[in-house]
């Protein structure tokens, strides 16, 4: 690539040229004013030639031929350095128009980032880029230390008018007037001189012109000066096609018309003059210079010697002169003119010339460390280079040794430095090496904010434009410039670079970025007075949970303060403040399902659905399919949506969080709706719904004032930092149609509407989740069909206790309202847990409590106790039970709590309507009530068979208080059923002392309990009698007024029941006979420091079921005979009768064998036996929760208690032999006795253990085949203990 | 201990899932977009750089004024179940020369990193929440840096 096509290439060509001094008269100058510029202004279009054609020869005898060529020209007063305060100006002028010129995109959106990389590819970066770098250089212009800005020639106008013109021209060049350079020899003033004498067509003829042109020819030499005549079209004015000065004069106003006096004659002759000025004199009068400079250096400096001594005299040189600049050069000076000679070669495009020039220059300037001359050498040599396309890497070392040199002067090499960088970026640029001239342009950034703005700027340009581009930093130092821009008040610009980074930012999660740049654009644009963009960009970052809580109160104080500054209020979508976690949302409605109470609508929809089966009619049952006929009892509208009735409210939880750590107000949270009064138009309505959204909002809100067609709840709260708050809101349509959810609004700050769109994805997710009720597809959840208004139910249970103990009674009332005039009829109830609630009859809804449960005399009422109804269907209230009008319906229930624990209680009530002609026809009222239940009274048995006599059997209760304060009063225990008989072993005053169960206070008492069932036995079939059995003890005393609780009274027999059938589970198997029931009535003491217990008088009653008493197994034995017997054993041994009772208590026939053992059991044999003893033995004693059903075979009774001695007392004692039968077998019907004689006979008086026998039974197999796995079908028991005393009668 | 030190851990797309400022230095209110500025602007270089070596501590890679970024970069963490290979880069912007330590930094760093990789309820990618990886990262801070 050629280096001169390049644009450094074309940078160079243009600045670095041939200055000519021009030196004009006032007259000159009014002449040229008529056409509305200047006489240099006027000149400067043909200053530039782009085919000159000038054969050039310079040091080397070879010509060339130069073909572009351009002069620069300036007036005398101008060749001086710039004022640098004047400069900034300038300069500070320029970026605030072209920022002024940008403005008008600014409203426009962001860039896409392709966009911004097209662009930039095409090299489309912002055009004043390059102005402004040419200003900048031109900052530096006319510096002393180079050459190819000192003036190669001066032009002398004169006027043709003026007085005696000959001195006129002397008068010009004039050393006093002429610039500092021409004076202070830093250039010799020696100048090539052109005169020129300027006529002006319209003032007369030319004749005085040619005579004082030719006076001058005589004065100053025929070649030097030149005529010029102008303004020749003084008639009409001349229109210039292409005007050639338009381009150069930037700021004329463009009616003015430019050269309307300068004929084409006029043109042409200025386009001469300047062709011959540069071809005919400038040049060649460089060419001579250059060649005689070059003499002068090769005579001085080439060559071996030279150097020599160059080198000798440059070190004997004193180091005390130096100052920052090094010593100074006059032009006479061998550097200065090396220094020249470099210029004017490098002007004339002798690249090699110069280059060897400057080369040999530097060194010297380096030894005499005159830094500025020295880079400045640097920065020419580097520029050299390029162009002569050489080694490129000398080239940018030249150009950075040159920079860097710049910067160690400080700031007196700044601007130096600044221009230097400028090229060697340009350098950069055009070798594609577009990631290595960023950084250098990083590196221009001076002092000056301002331009280090712009310099960033362009750096960040260079990133955008490499290969591969690095967008990153573009941005980076887009924002970097940007924020320079900003502290400058150049808030346009910063503004526009802000606005090309969002593109490369654009939804980043690099969160801090993104705060800065939307708040800072934001702020600037608000500062600009364009309050909507900035209220747009400021919405992205409300929601700052990560900044600290200062800079969250700054971003939302500005933020609100714009909006305030607008007047008007925002509506925003997606509002980020606050948070809306769109997961929670929920929508509750009631279609057929009415719900008494929040908790009951968020219970899952399954619970009630198992809940409601068995009373819902058949085809509204979830498992329904296609085949069944449904859209002929619901049409296919309120099928596919959500059906809600007019009137009731539609509910929709949502939850709002704060992210920010600040406190945030929000208002009027309401929901957008939409309803559209037929349903027909459900289809359409949707479909309009998506164009027309912000419509619709708008309208909405109009509607929800105008409380037309329907009703929305509106919502107030603050929201603390990092709070969570769960919002409730509603919408009541009034009128039917279809109603439609369509979002949330609220207010943030009084002052910004925020409102979210609920979106069907989000639902759908939702409703993967479980959350949503129905199973229509997720975009008709927000939909809802409204039918008229039909009855709906209104329920509740009062009293209805939240927390209590366990087995605490209370009389409880539901009551019914309907606040419609339609009545409802056909009323069902299912209660999930019957064990807690119980349903009562109606008769109860008078009777007081708890004195109801009073035997009201001895005589046992069990006739209304029905268990058999208590099942788990469902209850129907009675035939004809409407509900209607004002007067609630009541009706009683018990309520019962059967276990601790955290209770969550299920009712569900299912009712249709009176009039038939609604599309729901039925409904269902959930009420839910939630309940803790604290553990109070623990209550176990222990039952022991009696060792006296057969079926009858020890009890011993272990009551435990195991509440933290309560105390209890214990009255009465009852065992359930007529077969049972309870007797106290103690009075209860000795049971309990202070009548009372103190909190943690355990008690045992012990009973006795009598199987009083009638028993088949052999002797007596008949000889039962049916008399009263006490069943019911009182435990408090005698004398105290409390009655007796009726246990077969309805609630208690009820509760009773489910009680069973729940221990059941956990227990025996059923049906077994052997097994006691046993209610404990306790009553908590009235005490003040419990309040909530104060108030109505409380039963708590306690069931233990299924206590078995057949803890021996099935087959149970009494040895019956004398204690003590007096016997002569002189006369003879003793005889003596024993009798076995033996009893059947299983419900099975059984096969019992005695064998009587006459041998003594020994140790070895007893041994398994006693292991299993030991297994069973005081287990039992401790454990009084429940009696584990022990394994029955082989087991003893351990109701003697002393087996150890046993052994002992065997060695001792003299046997005795038995003398019946050695073996009998017994066939016992179930529940039915037999006796056995037996007979021992004794030789010796002494102390004898009738235990040497062994019981075996067997168990005819019954019908109920389950059972028998469990229970053993034989077994066999050894005899236990029976102490005999034989005495030797006197 | 360095007086600036900003350490953040970037994952695929250039999301940050891990940040903090580990520096004694009292934070500045512009400290933190600052930091991520120039670490963001250093990913450019990162992008370059990490294919032509075989190491993965790349060392300082950029700089900012007096703000020096160090990078390592893990090797590409694969998951065929879920379609991700990912490319992690822990990125350093401190002030301090010492080099040893900024690796070892790293290298710590990066076990740490691969223990919560190895958490099969931590989705490769998705942001580090884990406090206790916080502490760590701190504590490492103060020993190496």
């Amino acid at each position: 690539m050629d280096p001169a096509k390049t644009p450094l290439g074309q940078m160079l060509l243009d600045e670095i040229t041939p200055v000519v001094m021009v030196l004009s008269t006032p007259l000159v100058e009014e002449a040229c004013f008529k056409n509305g510029f200047s006489f240099l202004q006027m000149l400067t279009p043909f200053c530039s030639f782009h085919n000159i054609d000038v054969p050039v020869r310079t040091a080397s005898d070879q010509p060339y031929r130069l073909q572009k060529f351009k002069l620069r020209l300036f007036y005398a007063s101008d060749v001086r350095k710039p004022d640098l305060e004047v400069a900034k100006e300038h300069l500070k002028q320029v970026i605030t128009e072209a920022g002024e010129k940008e403005l008008s995109e600014l409203s426009l959106d962001a860039p896409e980032i392709s966009h911004v990389l097209e662009s930039s590819e095409s090299g489309n970066t912002p055009s004043w880029l390059q102005f402004f770098n040419k200003e900048l250089i031109r900052v530096v212009s006319f510096s002393d230390h180079e050459a190819f800005d000192h003036p190669v020639a001066c032009l002398l106008a004169v006027s043709s008018k003026d007085e005696q013109p000959i001195n006129r021209f002397v008068d010009l060049f004039n050393t006093n007037k002429l610039p500092s350079l021409l004076n202070d020899g830093v250039m010799d003033p020696k100048i090539l001189k052109h005169y020129l004498l300027v006529h002006d067509n319209q003032d007369g003829p030319v004749d005085r012109a040619t005579k004082i042109l030719a006076e001058m020819r005589g004065t100053f030499g025929t070649s030097d000066c030149a005529l010029l005549c102008m303004n020749s079209s003084s008639d009409s004015p001349v229109k210039h096609e292409d005007n050639p000065w338009a381009s150069y004069n930037s700021n004329v106003s463009p009616g003015q018309d430019l050269g309307c006096f300068l004929n084409i004659d006029d043109v042409n002759e200025i386009k001469d003059l300047m062709q011959d000025l540069s071809s005919k004199h400038i040049i060649p009068s460089m060419e001579q210079k250059i060649r005689v400079l070059n003499q002068q250096v090769s005579a001085t400096r080439k060559g071996f010697r030279n150097q020599i001594k160059n080198l000798w005299w440059r070190k004997g040189k004193e180091d005390g002169v130096d100052s920052i600049n090094g010593p100074m050069y006059t032009f006479s000076s061998t550097e200065s003119q090396i220094r020249v000679l470099g210029d004017y070669a490098f002007m004339l495009r002798d690249y090699e010339l110069a280059l060897s020039n400057y080369r040999l220059i530097s060194t010297d300037y380096k030894l005499d460390k005159a830094w500025k001359r020295y880079a400045a050498v640097q920065e020419m040599m580097g520029l050299a280079y390029f162009m002569s396309d050489q080694s490129r890497k000398e080239a940018e070392y030249c150009m950075e040794n040159a920079f860097n040199t710049y910067l160690k002067l400080g700031s007196s090499g700044q601007q130096n430095a600044t221009r230097c960088g400028l090229w060697w970026v340009e350098m950069l640029k055009t070798r594609d090496q577009y990631k290595e001239a960023a950084p250098v342009y990083f590196r221009i950034c001076g002092e000056d904010i301002l331009h280090s703005a712009v310099m960033l700027e362009q750096a960040s340009y260079c990133y955008l434009m490499s290969k591969p581009s690095m967008l990153r930093k573009f941005g980076f130092h887009l924002v970097l410039s940007g924020d320079r821009y900003n502290k400058c008040d150049q808030v346009k610009h910063a503004i526009r670079t802000y606005r090309s980074v969002l593109s490369v930012f654009k939804g980043t999660t690099w969160s801090y970025i993104k705060d800065h740049v939307h708040f800072h654009i934001g702020q600037w644009y608000a500062s600009l007075g364009m309050c909507d963009v900035a209220v747009k960009h400021m919405l992205e970052i409300l929601a700052c949970g990560h900044q600290s809580k200062k800079t969250q109160e700054l971003f939302l104080g500005d933020f609100l303060q714009i909006v305030q500054k607008t007047g008007r209020t925002f509506e925003v979508s997606k509002l980020q403040l606050p948070v809306i976690n769109i997961s929670s949302l929920k929508v509750i409605f009631e279609d057929h399902r009415t719900f008494g109470s929040l908790s009951a609508a968020n219970t899952k929809e399954g619970l009630w659905h198992s809940l409601e089966e068995e009373m819902l009619p058949s085809f509204s049952a979830a498992k329904t399919n296609w085949l069944e006929l449904q859209s002929k009892l619901i049409s296919k509208n309120y099928r596919d949506s959500n059906v809600c009735v007019e009137g009731e409210a539609v509910k929709v939880n949502i939850e709002f969080s704060n992210p920010l750590q600040i406190s945030i107000p929000v208002s009027g949270v309401t929901l957008i709706c939409k309803h559209s009064p037929s349903t027909s138009e459900v289809t359409s309505g949707t479909k309009n719904d998506i164009d027309g959204k912000c419509e619709e909002l708008t309208t909405s809100r109009d509607l929800s004032s105008d409380n037309s067609s329907f009703l929305v709840s509106e919502v107030d709260f603050l929201l603390g930092g990092g709070e969570t708050t769960m919002v409730q809101l509603s919408v009541t349509p009034r009128d039917e149609g279809t109603l439609e959810i369509l979002g949330v609004r609220w207010k943030l700050s009084g002052t910004i509407v925020g409102f979210h769109n609920f979106e069907f994805s989000h639902v759908k997710k939702n409703t993967a989740k479980g959350r949503r009720k129905g199973k229509r597809s997720p975009n008709e959840n927000f939909k809802f069909l409204v039918t008229k208004s039909i009855p709906k139910l209104q329920g509740s249970i009062h009293p209805f206790p939240e927390k209590t103990y366990a087995g605490d009674l209370r009389h409880l009332v539901l009551e019914l309202r309907n606040s419609s005039e339609i009545p409802v009829k056909n009323l069902k109830m299912k209660i999930s847990h019957p064990r807690f609630l119980n349903i009562g009859s109606p008769e109860n809804i008078k009777s007081e409590f708890p004195s109801c449960l009073m035997k009201i005399d001895s005589v046992p009422s069990g006739a209304n106790a029905n268990p058999s109804n208590m099942s788990d269907t469902v209850f129907l209230f009675p035939e004809g039970t409407s509900v209607q009008g004002v007067t609630p319906f009541s009706w009683p229930l018990w309520f019962r709590a059967a276990v601790p624990g955290d209770i969550s209680l299920y009712i569900s009530i299912y009712y249709e309507m009176g009039d038939i002609s609604s599309v729901i026809r039925y409904r269902t009222l959930r009420l839910q009530y939630n309940l803790q239940v604290l553990p109070s009274l623990d209550v176990s048995f222990q039952i022991s068979p009696s060792p006296l006599r057969l079926r009858e059997f020890l009890v011993r209760m272990d009551v435990v208080n195991k509440t933290a304060s309560e105390s209890f009063q214990v009255n009465q225990l009852s065992s359930i059923g007529s077969d049972w008989e309870i007797s106290l072993l103690q009075p209860p005053e000795t049971i309990f002392p202070s009548l009372s169960l103190m909190a943690g206070q355990a008690i045992s008492c012990f009973l006795t309990l009598k199987n009083c069932r009638r028993i088949l036995t052999f002797e007596d079939t008949g000889s039962s009698i049916s008399m009263p059995i006490r069943s019911d003890i009182k435990l408090v005393p005698q004398g105290s007024e409390d009655p007796v609780y009726n246990m077969s009274s309805e609630p208690l027999v009820n509760f009773h029941h489910y009680e069973r059938q729940q221990q059941e589970f956990s227990h025996e198997p059923l049906g077994d006979l052997n097994t006691v029931d046993f209610v404990l009535i306790s009553r908590p003491l009235q005490s003040d420091t419990n309040a909530s217990f104060s108030d109505p008088p409380h039963v708590m009653s306690h069931h233990a079921c299924h206590c078995s008493t057949a803890s021996t197994g099935p087959i149970s034995w009494l040895v019956d005979g004398p204690r003590t017997l007096h016997h002569d054993f002189s006369a003879s041994f003793c005889e003596i009768n024993l009798k076995m009772h033996l009893y059947n208590s299983s419900g099975a026939t059984a096969f019992v064998r005695i064998n009587t053992l006459d041998y003594t059991v020994t140790g070895g044999q007893l041994n398994p036996l006693s292991v299993v003893q030991s297994v069973t033995p005081s287990d039992n004693q401790a454990g009084w929760h429940d009696i584990t059903p022990v394994n029955e075979v082989k087991v003893t009774s351990n109701v003697t208690g002393s087996q150890p001695g046993k052994s002992l007392s065997l060695g001792s004692v003299s046997p005795y032999i038995w003398s019946g039968s050695s073996s009998t077998n017994v066939h016992l019907e179930p529940m039915s006795s037999a006796q056995i004689p037996l007979q021992i006979c004794v030789f010796s008086p002494g102390i004898y253990d009738l235990s040497n026998y062994v019981l075996h039974w067997n168990l005819l197999p019954e019908d109920r085949g389950g059972q028998d796995e469990t229970r053993q079908p034989s077994g066999k028991c050894l005899g236990y203990t029976y102490y005999l005393t034989v005495l030797q009668s006197t | 201990m360095a007086t600036t030190a900003c350490f953040i851990i970037v994952s695929r797309n250039d999301i940050p899932i891990y940040e903090s400022e580990v520096g004694t230095a009292t934070k500045r209110e512009d400290a933190a977009q600052l930091h991520q500025f120039i670490l963001h602007a250093a990913l450019d270089i990162v992008q370059d750089l990490a294919w032509t070596t075989s190491a993965m501590y790349l060392k300082s890679i950029d700089r900012f004024n007096d703000l020096v970024v160090s990078v390592y970069v893990t090797a590409v963490y694969c998951d065929i179940f879920l379609d991700l290979s990912i490319h992690t880069r822990f990125m350093l912007l401190h002030d301090s020369r010492n080099d040893d330590g900024i690796k070892s930094f790293f290298q710590e760093v990066h076990e740490l990193y691969i223990k919560i990789l190895l958490n099969p309820l931590y989705l490769p990618g998705s942001r580090i929440t884990s406090s206790h990886f916080d502490t760590k990262v701190r504590a490492l801070a103060r020993k190496y840096l």
